[in-house]
């Protein structure tokens, strides 16, 4: 790698070092956790730490994004669901033991990333765009990706309105079996 | 600057996690919060190509990250529309266990 190898290392690198490290065990404890709203609070810790690696990657507006949407949002979204469900849920493994295939997967990746690290190109850009540049290229170039995109935000209303609607006929079937 | 390579790395890295646990959890819950986890990685994909993007106008320097605005607004949608079929799941069948609704019917 070339973190490792490399005899300066800036700040930067040193900043991602800690916040990979500190995604990736979050990730793992939180699919490891036992009770489902410790997975949760854990999954908030990775997208404020993923987010922080998007403030170092000089793409501030996408920082505050992910700070908002995921830490913010869909935490607690997750966090209202479990609520909702009122349950006591447990994560409960398949019994397949299917998930050995991901741990072949993480050494496979491994060492094709290992092979192909030196292929990556290295050229540094240190080029920052503020962030009008980013809402220019939006509504510039992709107008219409984000008006897609609403769209697609306004049928999922209208079909999460559907699902979660309390619904008669449906309920007094489920109920008849 | 951090190197591309170190980047990849760690968004492989993470999809790996993520797939772990699309694989073994049966929670739905779960699940959607693993799925969540690729989504990351995959958005952190195109952010790390867009800081590395070769020399163009700026507009098409910055299009990754447009990319990627779009990307999170769409995982956002997907997370709401899960936990709502989360809820009727529990409504229904009374259970968010994937393996309770493999009829795939009400």
């Amino acid at each position: 790698m070339p973190l490792l190898g490399c005899s300066q290392v800036s700040i930067d690198e040193i900043l991602f070092a800690l916040l990979a490290g500190a995604s990736l065990i979050t990730a793992v404890l939180a699919l490891l956790a036992r009770e489902i709203v410790h997975t949760i609070m854990w999954i908030a810790i990775l997208f404020v730490s993923i987010g922080l690696v998007y403030f170092l990657l000089e793409a501030p507006f996408l920082g505050v994004l992910q700070l908002a949407v995921y830490a913010g949002a869909v935490t607690i979204l997750l966090l209202f669901a479990v609520m909702v469900v009122k349950k006591r849920i447990f994560s409960r493994e398949a019994v397949t033991g299917i998930g050995v295939s991901s741990v072949l997967l993480t050494l496979a990746l491994a060492l094709l990333m290992a092979g192909n690290a030196l292929r990556v190109p290295a050229g540094t850009t240190g080029r920052f765009y503020p962030t009008g540049t980013l809402s220019q290229s939006l509504f510039l170039d992709y107008g219409g990706w984000v008006i897609l995109l609403g769209f697609v935000v306004l049928s999922a209303l209208v079909g999460s309105v559907y699902l979660a609607k309390e619904s008669r006929g449906r309920h007094i079937r489920a109920e008849g079996e | 600057m951090i190197p591309l390579a170190d980047l990849l790395i760690f968004s492989g890295l993470l999809f790996s996690v993520g797939i772990f646990g699309v694989l073994t959890r049966r929670n739905f819950i779960m699940l959607l919060i693993s799925i969540e986890i690729i989504m990351n990685s995959a958005i952190l994909n195109f952010i790390a190509f867009a800081a590395y993007s070769p020399a163009g106008s700026p507009l098409q320097e910055v299009s990754g990250q447009g990319i990627a605005v779009v990307l999170i607004g769409l995982a956002a949608t997907e997370v709401a529309l899960g936990l709502a079929i989360v809820l009727a799941l529990n409504r229904i069948i009374g259970s968010v266990d994937v393996a309770d609704a493999m009829q795939l019917k009400l």
